[in-house]
């Protein structure tokens, strides 16, 4: 019964891909390619949750969180263009420590949910955590990092000046901060009206009230940017003995 | 008081100084001099911690400058640095960057791409004579005042009312070094030490 809703649903590829084969032969291919590896990514990543939930182990859900933690901090350090063999711990460590924080937070304290640590929960919650947290974490990590090598000076001047070093170091820290929370705040205010968040129409799908829904909505986009800045803090904080010397030199 | 003695410098296994002998005195303006290369930075910042010394001695006040001791020492100590000019982001801390509402908020995972930031414009001569001044008169009791060509940047007036500013610190009994082929600096100094370039 499943497989014909799924063929059925699949029929409506022939709307676009009729338009693009009549229009555009050569999309067409790469319109094909494309369908073929959401299915496919979207599948693999469904059969992972579908163990999750089937077994419902903690252990096998945190063990899973750090795999998710260590996958995401490669393709963020892929993007910042950083040693992994450097910088994995300390990136890995941030985006698992700022979603298990807000996300033990939010299972245990915020939301009405019984079995907290249940995988139908604690799953999508720390995804959606660490997805935020590695999102930002490539703003924060890469403008922590290029600001610091284009204003050295200004880090040598308040080194030189008896300045500590976890002082010097937060003019660049906030500009990292900057970086992270700028985008957020761009795009909150038109969340909602321009905006229609996916996270919400999930949860409306999912068979929750519209006041549920809104709840949720706004409870775990409050703790996408918590999480991002305790990640980010951590982040840099772990990356710091790669990114100076004894001396306290950039390296 | 400051004090070199058949000081080598060298990092990453390359000789950068060597045979540094000196002492810079307190209540006196001492100022290193010499050509392009010929390691006035070197020095100086081996004196701030951020070179090792490979051998001799560098001392603070008969206290020997280690790694460990370094930044104990700096909290004593009044720097400007060679580009100086480059410190806009010390006097105005940059603004947040515009952002336009767009897809990697929070409702899905588009990934961004990485930020490269831009190394600040250069300060004109009278925003880095204002850094400058800020700093000095802001050092309250510190008994070392060290400057790498603080008036490397500066018009003429600007670096005469500098060296006013120098000369109050040494007279207040502070040990100041400053590192300048200006003559105007040089000609004013208590004490001249000529650096020549290490030949190979």
């Amino acid at each position: 019964m499943m497989i014909l809703h799924v063929f059925l649903g699949a029929l409506l590829l022939a709307i676009p891909a009729g338009a693009l084969y009549y229009f555009d032969k050569a999309l067409l291919r790469s319109f094909g390619v494309a369908v073929g590896r959401m299915v496919t990514q979207i599948l693999l990543v469904s059969l992972i949750v579908w163990v999750l939930v089937h077994y419902d182990k903690v252990w096998i859900s945190l063990l899973w969180l750090v795999l998710l933690a260590a996958l995401s901090a490669v393709l963020v350090l892929r993007r910042v263009k950083l040693p992994l063999s450097k910088f994995l711990l300390p990136v890995a460590a941030g985006l698992f420590a700022g979603a298990l924080v807000v996300g033990l937070y939010l299972l245990f304290v915020v939301l009405p949910v019984h079995d907290a640590l249940g995988a139908r929960w604690l799953v999508p919650i720390m995804a959606l955590l660490v997805g935020h947290s590695m999102t930002t974490g490539i703003l924060g990590l890469s403008t922590y990092q290029s600001a610091l090598k284009a204003d050295e000076q200004q880090y040598e001047f308040l080194r030189g000046n008896g300045t500590s070093h976890l002082k010097a170091v937060l003019p660049f820290v906030r500009r990292a901060l900057q970086a992270v929370m700028s985008p957020s705040v761009a795009n909150l205010s038109v969340l909602g009206f321009y905006a229609m968040p996916l996270l919400l129409c999930g949860i409306l799908l999912g068979g929750q009230s519209p006041i549920n829904a809104f709840v949720l909505t706004l409870m775990l986009v409050i703790g996408c940017l918590a999480s991002s800045v305790i990640s980010l803090a951590v982040i840099l904080w772990l990356s710091d003995r790669q990114l100076f010397d004894k001396f306290g030199k950039l390296r | 008081m400051l004090e070199f003695k058949d000081a080598t410098i060298a990092t990453e296994g390359k000789i950068l100084a060597t045979g540094l002998s000196f002492i810079a005195r307190d209540g006196e303006l001492t100022c290193i001099t010499g050509p392009e290369g010929s390691g006035k930075t070197t020095l100086l910042r081996t004196l701030m911690g951020f070179l090792p010394v490979e051998s001799g001695f560098v001392s603070v006040d008969g206290e020997l400058l280690t790694v460990l001791s370094a930044p104990v020492f700096r909290t004593l100590m009044v720097y400007l640095p060679q580009q100086v000019q480059m410190l806009a982001h010390q006097l105005t801390p940059p603004d947040a960057p515009s952002c336009e509402a767009d897809g990697y908020a929070v409702w899905n995972a588009l990934m961004p791409q990485a930020v490269k930031a831009e190394a600040p414009p250069p300060l004109s001569p009278e925003d880095i004579f204002r850094l400058e001044e800020q700093t000095l008169l802001g050092a309250g009791d510190k008994s070392i005042v060290i400057a790498d060509e603080p008036a490397a940047n500066l018009t003429p007036e600007l670096s005469r009312q500098l060296l006013v500013m120098l000369r109050q610190q040494a007279d207040a009994g502070k040990t100041v070094l400053i590192a300048s082929r200006r003559q105007l600096l040089v000609g004013h100094a208590d004490q001249v030490i000529e650096l020549k370039v290490k030949s190979e």
